[in-house]
């Protein structure tokens, strides 16, 4: 196919700068190759517009994601950008090789941030804890540097022992070439499929395990470990302990991800440094990293082999209550022999709270059930003493591990930060419902519940742009419509409650991913909320209630972003800077060219908007008359309708001879959609001119250069359909708005959208601000993805079936027309709600079925 | 409404050619599987596939090689590249080499039949 067309494709270039007039066949064969060419681009936009939306989510969903999801989707969106410049250069009979440049460049950038370097270990093998320090926390992970702190700068009693770094286990790794088969394993995994992630993980622990060490490792780790074998008659004990980089920081938690091997003797000391190597892989381990945003390849095990504590009473110490960072004593679990029973939950242990005042009296205790062994209170009283002070050293609440020898001394064997429980491991926001006979009754009820969570705080009611300005923070923002621009507040609100709107709209949206609560459809709000009243909002269940209701607030905890801070989530908020901003907005700007192209998404913008542009210029550039504007006949519509027929828009029996085309010879679906939503309704006539808006419309139409005279005269505007029988793009000048609508309606999923661009003339900017907002809120309740830039906007919907988006098509084609009826929201800003109900009613009759809410 | 397509898949991962193969047959489509290039390539001299799903690692060959040889000898048969791990270098790459599209494994049916039905389409003379 591509090789029959391109001597015609030479043809037509050579004679671009003449009027050819080539056989109509010749001409219509070079048409369809062109059309071929402009749906594919499309395609390839409608693809790259979806994993740019998909990847902007990730950053807020606060799902899970891995290197694999950055990488597959700029990958995918490399090769839909490269289609759609291949396809405009097609398109443009070779012109645009110009693009070529910039996306190379911008290319380039993007590999360099997904590639960006893993962190790196690098030095000797083995380290006595005598040398170790928390500023060599690269090598031998946090656990380790930790307690080589509290040894060598604090000078509290460790065991002796060693540490065997990052590098040794990096080359452990490397001289068995095992990453490479590592990650063939874990490519694809789905952590979610249980047995195949318990599979997955046995085989590549077994795998580590059963590798042989280098040959230099194996000798050093044995002639350190003669070193503490000081006493060779009584056999030498070690543990050890895994500790990986990454580990234990203040907000990340390995604790327990890992494993810790007690006792080993000599023999076996090599066996049990492989195994707890290979327990990066344990399936929690795993599933752990790649929830938090970890590269797997960023996490180096660095093993600490310890001598073992004779241990006559063991257990955890913290330095604060893990609820209370400001608690004045510590807390104190013990138990008899190993500290690991305390740890592991499974010994007896007793319980104490010490002051951390001198002299550390014993504030409260709890035996254990049965006691061999008990803590003294001299004891108690130097254990507190040690939290206070490894607190202070490390400048936050601690968490550690100790044990009391047969000899009475003292040992640290861990010291890590406390997680309070406050920001510890997230929890879903509710568990449903509080009993119910604890809370008093609602003020509220029967709204819908737009973001789950629990909230409290003053009503403030928003009704009018000036109230935005005195919007005070930590307030419930209550609104009679979630207006996508009500969207600036919510970093300052707690709650939202709104008399109107559904789930879908844009304002939620934003509530959830800001994590606020937001009840809509709560009738009466506004007549029933006071301002300034103290409100608890329970979004989950829709009720709002009068003042503070500490047990519904109690349950609801904060859904911190897993993602957020950890490396794969900065690499794509990197990525993303070289995707999502779009420079180029404004296609009659002079910096509207390739070399202008700074991020993909301005490459697609261009790609799209030059490829329409070739598509309806094509009848003119080659005195193609078969491909010349139609114009429609119609009756009583405001202005001209001309429609240009790209492939396959008209009937058959059409004559292309005719200047003229009805509806009846419109195959084109998407078309008539836009038409049946156009003519739905009576036009009422152009918008209204007030004698104050006169003047205003007067000055815009000096003062701006882009205006064009055509538009003065409303009535004898020129708007153009390009069509298909699955495809239409509509451009319109009406009443000094400026709007764009397309569509495709295929047999596939993945090429259908409905896309939308709204530019409102004329009036000042606080009216045309009141205009864009209205149908941005319109456009949002009815599902569409909705970008709002000032005075202009934006709206999507990708990969939806036909029927729902003819729907659309038809909200489009009555918002197009109806110009009067927006502006009327401009005239007289008090009456705006009654204008925008009217309109939502029309609108829900041009739905086949009736819409939610 | 599928055509009932002819697809060749090569691709060494057993258990994926046959999964893919028998749900390719299960919505209409005629599949068969290569397991390494060369039993692809003979195959394709059949003139049997309509549509080809290429995995980008096989045994035998390198997958761009592999590639570069049938667009060489057909190239009005489109190739739709498959890998298990992501690179825009070999992406951007695979579609210089004349693929129709490069996807990642693992890939939706769904998605992927809709690839060789848009595919297939793009690469027919223009009907009258």
């Amino acid at each position: 196919m591509l090789d029959d067309m391109s001597p015609l494709f030479d043809r037509l270039t050579s004679l671009f700068r003449s009027t050819p007039r080539l056989a109509p066949a010749e001409l219509q064969a070079a048409f369809r190759g062109h059309y071929k060419d402009f749906r594919a681009l499309l395609t390839a936009n409608n693809n790259a517009l979806e994993l740019m939306a998909e990847m902007e989510q990730a950053l807020t969903a606060g799902q899970p994601f891995g290197m694999a999801f950055v990488r597959g989707n700029c990958t995918a969106l490399s090769v839909n950008i490269y289609k759609m410049i291949h396809h405009l250069t097609r398109l443009a009979d070779g012109r645009y090789g110009e693009l070529d440049q910039p996306f190379r460049a911008i290319t380039r950038q993007l590999e360099q941030v997904i590639a960006s370097r893993s962190v790196n270990a690098e030095g000797v093998a083995i380290l006595p804890m005598d040398e170790v320090d928390a500023s060599m926390v690269d090598q031998v992970g946090e656990k380790m540097a930790n307690l080589g702190e509290v040894r060598n700068r604090i000078g509290l009693r460790t065991p002796d022992g060693f540490v065997i770094t990052a590098a040794a286990s990096r080359h452990f790794i490397e001289a068995n070439d095992l990453q490479v088969e590592i990650n063939r394993r874990l490519k694809g995994l789905d952590i979610n499929n249980l047995e195949e992630l318990y599979t997955v993980s046995a085989g590549i622990q077994s795998l580590i395990s059963n590798a042989p060490l280098p040959a230099e490792l194996e000798e050093a780790i044995i002639a350190q470990h003669r070193q503490l074998d000081l006493a060779p008659e009584t056999e030498l004990l070690v543990a050890l302990r895994s500790s990986a980089l990454g580990e234990d920081s203040a907000n990340v938690s390995f604790a327990g991800q890992y494993r810790t091997q007690l006792n080993v003797s000599r023999e076996f000391v090599t066996q049990a440094y492989k195994e707890i190597v290979a327990g990066k892989y344990k399936s929690q381990a795993i599933v752990y990293r790649q929830q938090r945003g970890f590269r797997h390849q960023d996490v180096h095990m660095c093993v600490g082999c310890l001598r073992m504590v004779d241990a006559a009473i063991s257990g955890v110490l913290y330095s604060r209550a893990p609820d209370d960072p400001r608690s004045p004593f510590v807390i104190i679990l013990a138990a008899p022999g190993l500290a690991s029973t305390v740890v592991d939950g499974s010994g007896a242990t007793e319980q104490f709270r010490v002051s951390r005042i001198q002299p550390h009296p014993i504030l409260h205790k709890e035996a254990a059930a049965e006691q061999s062994q008990s803590l003294s209170k001299s004891q108690a009283a130097e254990l507190a003493t040690v939290g206070v002070r490894l607190e202070e050293h490390f400048g936050t609440p601690q968490d550690i591990e100790w044990s009391i020898d047969r000899a009475g001394l003292l040992y640290i064997l861990q010291s890590r930060p406390l997680v309070h429980s406050a920001s510890g491991e997230a929890q879903t926001t509710i568990t449903p419902g509080a009993p119910a006979n604890d809370l008093p009754p609602p003020l509220l009820g029967g709204g819908v519940c737009a973001s789950q969570g629990v909230a409290c705080g003053p009503v403030f009611t928003v009704r009018s742009s000036l109230d935005l300005l005195r919007f005070p923070k930590g307030a419930v923002l209550v609104i009679e419509t979630p207006y996508p621009d009500w969207a600036s507040l919510l970093n300052r609100a707690v709650a939202v409650v709104s008399e109107t709107g559904q789930s879908a709209a844009h304002l939620a949206t934003v509530a959830r991913e800001f994590g606020i609560p937001a009840i809509f459809g709560m009738h009466q709000a506004l007549t029933t909320l006071a301002n300034n009243s103290l409100i608890t909002v329970d979004a989950t269940a829709g009720k709002v209630y009068e003042g503070r209701v500490e047990p519904l607030l109690a349950l609801a905890r904060p859904r911190p972003n897993l993602m957020a801070g950890s490396p794969v989530y900065k690499i794509l908020t990197q990525a993303l800077a070289h995707i999502t901003p779009l420079n180029l907005t404004d296609p009659a700007s002079p910096f509207f060219r390739p070399d202008g192209c700074k991020t993909l998404h301005d490459l697609t913008r261009f790609c799209h908007e030059k490829a329409v542009v070739e598509m309806f210029t094509f009848g003119e550039r080659y005195g193609f008359d078969d491909k010349a504007a139609k114009q429609l006949v119609v009756e009583n519509a405001p202005a001209q309708w001309w429609v240009i027929d790209l492939d396959d828009g008209f009937t058959q029996d059409f004559d292309p001879e005719s200047r003229y085309v009805h509806l009846t010879h419109i195959t084109s679906v998407p078309m008539q959609a836009i038409w049946q939503g156009m003519m739905a309704f009576p036009w009422a006539g152009p918008p209204p001119v007030s004698l104050g808006g006169l003047g205003s419309i007067i000055f815009q139409s000096t003062r701006n250069p882009s205006l064009d005279p055509a538009v003065r005269s409303a009535l004898t505007a020129k708007n153009y359909f390009l069509i298909s029988k699955n495809f239409c793009n509509l451009s319109v000048r009406l009443g000094y708005h400026f709007a764009l609508a397309e569509a495709n309606l295929g047999e596939f999923l993945t090429e259908n959208y409905v896309s939308f661009q709204f530019k409102g003339g004329a009036a000042d900017e606080g009216r045309r601000l009141l205009r864009i907002r209205l149908i941005s809120e319109i456009l949002a309740e009815f599902g569409f993805r909705v970008e709002q830039k000032v005075d202009a906007m934006t709206a999507r919907i990708e990969k939806k079936p036909t029927p729902y988006l003819l729907e659309r098509l038809r909200v489009l084609g009555y918002l197009l027309i109806h110009t009067r009826q927006i502006d009327m929201v401009m005239a007289d800003e008090g009456m705006a709600s009654n204008y925008r109900e009217k309109i939502m009613a029309d609108l829900h009759t041009l739905m086949d079925t009736p819409t939610e809410g | 409404m599928t055509q009932p397509l002819n697809i060749l898949l090569i691709d060494d991962e057993i258990d994926f050619v046959e999964t893919t193969g028998k749900r390719l047959a299960r919505r209409g489509y005629s599949a068969k599987t290569a397991l390494t290039c060369a039993e692809g390539l003979t195959i394709i001299a059949t003139g049997w596939p309509e549509v080809v799903v290429l995995d980008v690692m096989l045994p035998d060959r390198d997958g761009m090689d592999c590639l570069r040889e049938i667009k060489g000898k057909w190239p009005a048969l489109p190739v739709i590249m498959l890998t298990g791990h992501a690179s825009m270098e070999a992406g951007l790459h695979g579609l210089e080499c004349g693929a129709s599209d490069y996807c990642l494994k693992p890939i939706d049916l769904e998605t992927l039949v809709e690839k060789i039905a848009i595919a297939h389409r793009e690469s027919r003379s223009s009907r009258a």
